[in-house]
């Protein structure tokens, strides 16, 4: 593989989100001589693609049209797959996004390409590619190797370093108008709720995430997760102890059957740990855990643990946090 | 409404993973496929809009090596759902979800569908992949991390919410469509001992899945357990106050996880 590597840009608020600028940061370190070449969709496309250009990105193809603003991936993708081949790549890279993971599929069939996602290693070499990535909720990794001569990968968000400043001079390219599938003229995105910083349907996003279990006692209790959570500028999350009991809806759910998430950081307050719950946050890089129990099966996975009274360690956690961090 | 239901055979969520003696993948010695995880759920949803729709029928559909397949097919049968298919892998089986998504859909294609289900990932690869390939394959729109899935019948139109990073979407759409769905009931249905033992003998069709059309695939090369974690560094103190500077500087200087 010594083509070209397309990075699929996805845009929000009008910017590059952190897993498109890691996936840059990815495709540079790949890159041979082929090069990198960006992609954008959308209706407003020139800001994201000067954004590209900061990251020494100077090729990009754009497939400018509003109706790409909804941020369905199967509308763009054949787009996707017409800068593809126009521009000889024989590797797509997206951020592990809901949209990052839908486009991995898609592509996958219309590029006849080989796929793999949630991605934390990647390595090229004359025999193709080399993947690493978490399964089993993070109770084991397998490495893939992907043959043929195309793939797409989607890149486990935050796995990698965002690609650094490197100002280059945008080239825009406009990819091929391609109508989506007849199908999706009867869908349509009725409307978007952003949660609350901070809240929990960001969590597979999250670098640090705070979770309560029912060591909290009652939803009213539950501020104090809120506000250590809010210290450290993490998400929140919960144990289905908490989202079964309704202190707090099923998207804070980490879990088996909940969320998987793997931030650097990950603080378990008042969780017991049962394999349900372990399996959703395991693989985080740096575990906490807070409980009055010593012998909670939480502090078999920690790598730090503190024994006592989640009433007062929390509080206390939350001002010293602030103090530090000049809240 | 006619639903199709992707269920994998995938090992208990309590089973514990041993590496088999080659090196480049789980052992499935001794380990129990059930129908787990998400696709449970994707099941539970099936039911539920049968429930809701009049006239509706359930089709699950399993790609996998015997004896796998036929056995979450048959368990799928025993929890309401009214046909089954089994696209038999061979022995020589892939594990990627790209070749499954294909095989799927050839399978898929010549049945009624108005609506095809999968869940949002599948509980041991994770891959998140077969039903924005299903949606590419068969010509239809495909949304992943769907929940609250509802059919309006006066509008015609499927109302749901899909997650993402920042928050929710509310959509409508049309039949027919693929939906991964990330929903997860806290108390699907479980199977009767009378459906159990009729859907030993039910009927379960069987297709051959299609040569898939270039080498473009992957393979497994390594499987890893993660090394133990040894257990973790308690913090000693005597003062809550005293805990969380302890642990505070711990987690700067130390782990490195914020400034
Ligand atoms: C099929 C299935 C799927 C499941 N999926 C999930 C899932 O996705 N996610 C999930 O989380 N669970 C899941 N569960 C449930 C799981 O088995 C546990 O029941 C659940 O995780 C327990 O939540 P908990 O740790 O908050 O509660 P508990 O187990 O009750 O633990 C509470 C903890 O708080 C501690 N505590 C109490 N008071 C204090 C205090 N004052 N200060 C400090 N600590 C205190 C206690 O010592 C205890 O360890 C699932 C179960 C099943 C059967
Ligand atoms: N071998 C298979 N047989 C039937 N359905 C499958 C198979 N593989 C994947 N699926 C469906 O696709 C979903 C997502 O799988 P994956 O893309 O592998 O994570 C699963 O939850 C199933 O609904």
């Amino acid at each position: 593989m010594t083509g070209a590597i397309l990075v699929v840009g996805e845009v929000h608020d009008g910017r590059l989100i952190g897993a498109t600028l890691e996936a840059i940061g990815k495709a540079r370190e790949l890159a041979g001589d082929g090069g990198v070449v960006g992609f954008v969709a959308g209706s407003t496309v020139e800001p994201a693609a000067r954004e590209f250009a900061d990251r020494g990105v100077a090729n990009v193809h754009w497939a400018k049209n509003a109706e790409f603003d909804d941020g369905a991936a199967g509308r763009f993708a054949p787009s996707v797959v017409s800068v593809a081949e126009a521009t000889g790549a024989d590797l797509i890279l997206v951020g592990g996004t809901t949209l990052g993971r839908d486009l991995a599929g898609q592509i996958a069939i219309r590029w006849n390409a080989a796929a793999a996602t949630g991605v934390t290693e990647v390595r090229r070499d004359g025999s193709g590619l080399h993947v690493r990535r978490p399964i089993f909720g993070g109770r084991a990794t397998e490495t893939r190797h992907l043959e043929g001569s195309r793939a797409v990968l989607a890149l486990r968000p935050h796995a990698f370093p965002e690609a650094s400043e490197s100002r280059v001079d945008v080239l825009l390219e406009p990819a091929a108008r391609i109508d989506p599938p007849a199908g999706w003229r009867e869908s349509k995105r009725l409307g978007v709720e952003t949660a609350p910083a901070g809240s929990g349907p960001g969590l597979t996003d999250a670098s640090i995430i705070v979770s309560g279990g029912r060591g909290v006692r009652a939803p009213e209790n539950f501020h104090l997760i809120e506000e250590l959570a809010a210290s450290l500028g993490a998400a929140v999350g919960a144990s289905r102890a908490v989202t079964d009991a309704g202190w707090r809806p099923a998207s804070y759910q980490v879990g088996q059957t909940g969320k998987t998430v793997s931030p650097q950081l990950y603080v378990a307050v008042g969780i017991s740990g049962a394999i349900q719950h372990i399996v959703g946050m395991v693989s985080s890089r740096v575990i906490v855990a807070i409980n009055s129990d010593a012998s909670a099966p939480i502090f078999k996975v920690a790598d730090y643990g503190i024994v006592g009274d989640l009433f007062q360690i929390v509080p206390a956690l939350t001002s010293e946090i602030r103090k530090v961090r000049g809240l | 409404m006619e639903i199709v239901v992707c269920v994998k055979p995938v090992p208990e969520a309590e089973t514990r993973l041993r590496v088999a003696t080659d090196g480049t993948r789980l052992d499935p010695e001794g380990v129990k496929f059930v129908l787990a995880g998400y696709d449970e759920s994707a099941v539970e949803q099936a039911l539920l809009l049968k429930e809701a729709v009049p006239g509706s029928k359930v089709h699950a559909i399993a790609f996998g090596p015997p004896p796998r397949a036929e056995e979450i097919l048959r368990a799928a049968i025993a929890l309401g759902c009214d046909q089954a298919t089994w696209v038999d892998a061979g022995s020589k089986s892939s594990d990627d979800p790209i070749v499954a998504a294909r095989a799927l859909a050839a399978a898929i294609a010549p049945l009624p569908h108005d609506l095809v289900l999968c869940g949002k990932q599948a509980g041991d690869d994770e891959a998140g992949l077969v039903a924005a390939a299903l949606g590419a394959l068969l010509n239809l729109p495909d949304f992943g991390y769907v929940v609250d899935l509802r059919w309006d019948p006066a509008r015609s139109r499927f109302t749901f919410h899909r997650a993402t990073e920042s928050g929710q979407e509310a959509w409508e759409t049309a039949a027919p469509c693929v939906v991964g769905l990330q929903q997860a009931w806290n108390d699907p249905r479980t199977a009767k001992l009378p459906a159990i033992l009729k859907s030993r003998k039910a009927p379960i069709a069987k297709t051959a899945a299609p040569a898939p059309p270039g080498p473009e695939c992957s393979a497994p090369e390594k499987f890893e357990l993660p090394v133990a974690r040894t257990g973790a560094k308690m913090i000693e103190y005597k003062t809550p106050e005293e805990a969380a500077q302890k642990l505070v500087r711990i987690l700067r200087e130390e782990a490195k996880v914020f400034p």
